[in-house]
């Protein structure tokens, strides 16, 4: 028999018995329509937690550190192991496949000062090749450099530092009756590293102490996104910049020949997990927001388990109502069976006939019941949308949808298939 | 007319096992029947003709002895094997016609050929000739249920023999027809069955129908006690 006339005669089968059919079908539209908006929904849940953790970095970043945690056998204790990021490790990890760029890192804590107002800050040394790509996103200006040789350093503020600004005299905030910080990126700024320069100016030195630190003039470059990401707390100035800074005070107490820390960019999400292994391999420390987010997707997929349980027990009754329906078409037919045997329709083709059949029901359940999901979602999102919790139909679950409702309905409609497969022709022929 | 027979019985036994009973619905049958051959069973009722009958067409399985037909032997196909060869040896008439009430005449008789594959319309060119040789031309499009029976029945005909095939197997298909009609329709198988050089195997309990066959065999508890041939054929 031929494919098309067999599709053809199924549908025809079916057709004859509309109501039956619609009935049918209607509850495999329940059923595909729950497992989809039940899955939707952890899909949706799965989308915005993973958007909540992007919003605080990037997923993409591996923070390497020098000092890494190795845990005894049983766990519950272990120690630190410290290995030396120097330039030859920042080499290294360009080399590891999926790396697309590395920032060494230097951190330091300074003083600035604006006329009488003074602010601490967290100062943070980056190379503005690669900022950008790393998500240092800056609110006003450029990144800063390093001028060789000038007397002038630039820097990118942070809004808090800005804010921060105060008299060590009177301990006044340098706010105005706005709550607007008089001090703007176009002040004068300088900075310092040593407390004494703000602390106990006039004061003489006393015998034997170190002597004073220098003041640098600052340039204030740019502003510092505020958004809430790893870097809106600091200060930027540039890595060799504040190297240069680093040697000058030895009382910053800054080994410039290692790093802090060194961030690692991936290609993409998927890659994070092979390049952080491959950095642990070397024996550094790493943490990345995708460890965060690994660990929120594996409760997640219980929760998404739990949906879809729900969801496939509609699914379940759905396929029972389609057994049943052909079982009792069965029944209905065993003489039709019985003739069309006798005229020499074979066993596999009266299988496949009812197979068919049954594989009907499936697409057109599951394709009406994707048509209700999708507008079961759009009123779900519509109604508590921006909570956070939504209901995403991405392609891959409404084609698998698809796909598993067909599963399915054949698999409902193998045994009443093959019931009428074994069916006697004999029947066709006694005459009740 | 000595020819290698077409259809070839040896010794055939059937037993049915009802609860603990056996009953022997044949007791060992043998018979030859060569090509082109009009053949009718008659006997009683609960004889065995139909029993006969269907194990000749491969529905049944024998319990004993050998059932060779085109030179094969049906008692040790398997089921699909025994499609196999109905769809390319066997059309069968039914008592009761047994058209699909939901197709038209045409498609009816078409709908055979859908299982050997046959395109669509080469499938409808072929049922169209065959209801014409049945003198059906002209109700084509109707549904069994506007039908009289022994048009019904004529549609039977057409569908047995749309396949071509070289037997045709009928379980008294007058059965249901007054004895007018019986009579139009046993002209009209014999005539299509004789001009297409056919072999007919048929059942009935009538002894006027027999009078249409070439050979008569005549059955009584499971056993055949005469074999004759009709010097003339009603038929011709
Ligand atoms: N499926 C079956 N199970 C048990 N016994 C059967 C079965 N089919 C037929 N028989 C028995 O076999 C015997 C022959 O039956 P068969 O149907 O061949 O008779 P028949 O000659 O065709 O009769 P009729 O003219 O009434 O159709 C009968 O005694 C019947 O009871
Ligand atoms: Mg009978």
């Amino acid at each position: 028999m031929k494919l098309g006339d067999m599709l053809r005669t199924a549908f025809m089968n079916l057709w004859r018995r509309k109501l039956r059919a619609f009935l049918t079908v209607l509850g495999m539209v329940i059923g595909t329509s729950s497992i989809v908006v039940m899955v939707s929904l952890g899909v949706g849940i799965r989308q915005s937690t993973i958007e909540s953790y992007a919003s605080m970095g990037s997923l993409t970043n591996i923070t390497v550190s020098s000092w890494r945690w190795v845990p005894s056998a049983d766990g519950s204790s272990g120690t630190s192991t410290e290995k030396k990021l120097d330039k030859k490790s920042v080499e290294t990890f360009k080399t590891i496949p999926g790396v697309i760029a590395v920032m060494p890192q230097i951190q330091t804590y300074g003083m600035i000062k604006s006329g009488k107002w003074v602010s601490d800050c967290n100062i943070m040394g980056i190379d503005q090749e690669v900022a950008a790509q790393f998500g240092i996103d800056l609110s006003e200006g450029r990144y800063p450099a390093y001028k060789r040789g000038g007397s002038t350093y630039e820097i990118v503020m942070s809004q808090d530092v800005l804010n921060w600004f105060y008299d060590p005299n009177t301990g006044r905030q340098a706010t105005d009756n706005d709550g607007n910080s008089r001090v703007t990126l176009d002040s004068r700024f300088q900075l310092t590293f040593d407390s004494r320069n703000i602390y106990q100016s006039g004061m003489g030195i006393s015998e034997g102490e170190e002597p004073l630190g220098k003041m640098y003039r600052l340039e204030a470059v740019g502003l510092v996104s505020p958004n809430n990401n790893e870097f809106s707390w600091y200060c930027l100035m540039d890595l060799e910049a504040l190297k240069k800074l680093a040697k000058e005070n030895p009382s910053m107490n800054l080994d410039t020949s290692v790093y802090n820390q060194v961030l690692v960019k991936c290609a993409d999400t998927d890659a994070v997990s092979s390049v952080k292994a491959a950095i642990d391999e070397m024996g550094f420390g790493t943490s990345s927001l995708q460890d965060a987010v690994e660990q929120a997707e594996q409760q997640m997929q219980q929760i998404q388990y739990l949906l879809g349980a729900i969801g496939g027990v509609s699914l379940l009754v759905a396929a029972i109502g389609i057994m049943n329906t052909m079982m009792m078409s069965i029944y209905e037919r065993t003489r039709e069976i019985g003739i069309i045997k006798v005229l020499g329709c074979r066993m596999g083709n009266i299988a496949g006939l009812f197979l068919c059949e049954a594989a009907y029901i499936g697409l057109f359940g599951g394709a009406l019941g994707l048509g209700v999901s999708y507008g079961l979602s759009q009123v779900i999102n519509m109604l508590v949308g921006g909570s956070g919790f939504r209901s995403v139909i991405p392609l891959y679950l409404a084609a698998g949808a698809l796909g598993f409702s067909v599963l399915v309905a054949m698999i409902s409609g193998l045994y009443p298939a093959l019931r009428a497969m074994r069916l006697s022709p004999l029947t066709a022929i006694r005459n009740e | 007319m000595e020819q290698k027979p077409i259809i070839d019985v040896r010794n055939v036994k059937k037993v049915y096992h009802v609860g603990s009973v056996d009953v022997h619905a044949l007791r060992g049958i043998d018979l030859t029947i060569a090509p082109g051959e009009l053949c009718c069973i008659i006997g009683r009722s609960g004889s065995g003709k139909s029993t006969l009958l269907n194990m000749l067409a491969g529905l049944e399985p024998v319990t004993s002895g050998e059932v060779v037909i085109a030179n094969k032997h049906l008692e040790r196909m398997t089921q699909s094997e025994l499609i196999l060869f109905r769809q390319r040896h066997v059309g069968f008439i039914f008592q009761s016609f047994n058209l699909m009430p939901y197709y038209t005449a045409l498609e009816n008789v078409a709908f055979p050929l859908s299982f050997r594959g046959v395109p669509r319309k080469v499938r409808l060119r072929r049922a169209k000739e065959a209801l014409k040789t049945v003198g059906l031309e002209s109700h084509m499009n109707h549904k069994p249920s506007q039908m009289s029976g022994g048009q019904q029945q004529r549609v039977g005909i057409a569908r047995a023999l749309v396949t071509d095939p070289e037997i045709i197997f009928a379980d008294e298909p007058t059965g249901n027809l007054d004895s007018n009609t019986s009579d139009d329709v046993m002209r009209s198988i014999c005539d299509t069955v004789r001009s297409k050089n056919k072999t007919l195997i048929m059942v009935t309990h009538d002894p006027h129908m027999a009078e249409f066959a070439d050979k008569v065999i005549n059955i009584l508890d499971g056993k055949i006690i005469d074999i004759h041939y009709n010097e003339q054929p009603q038929s011709i």
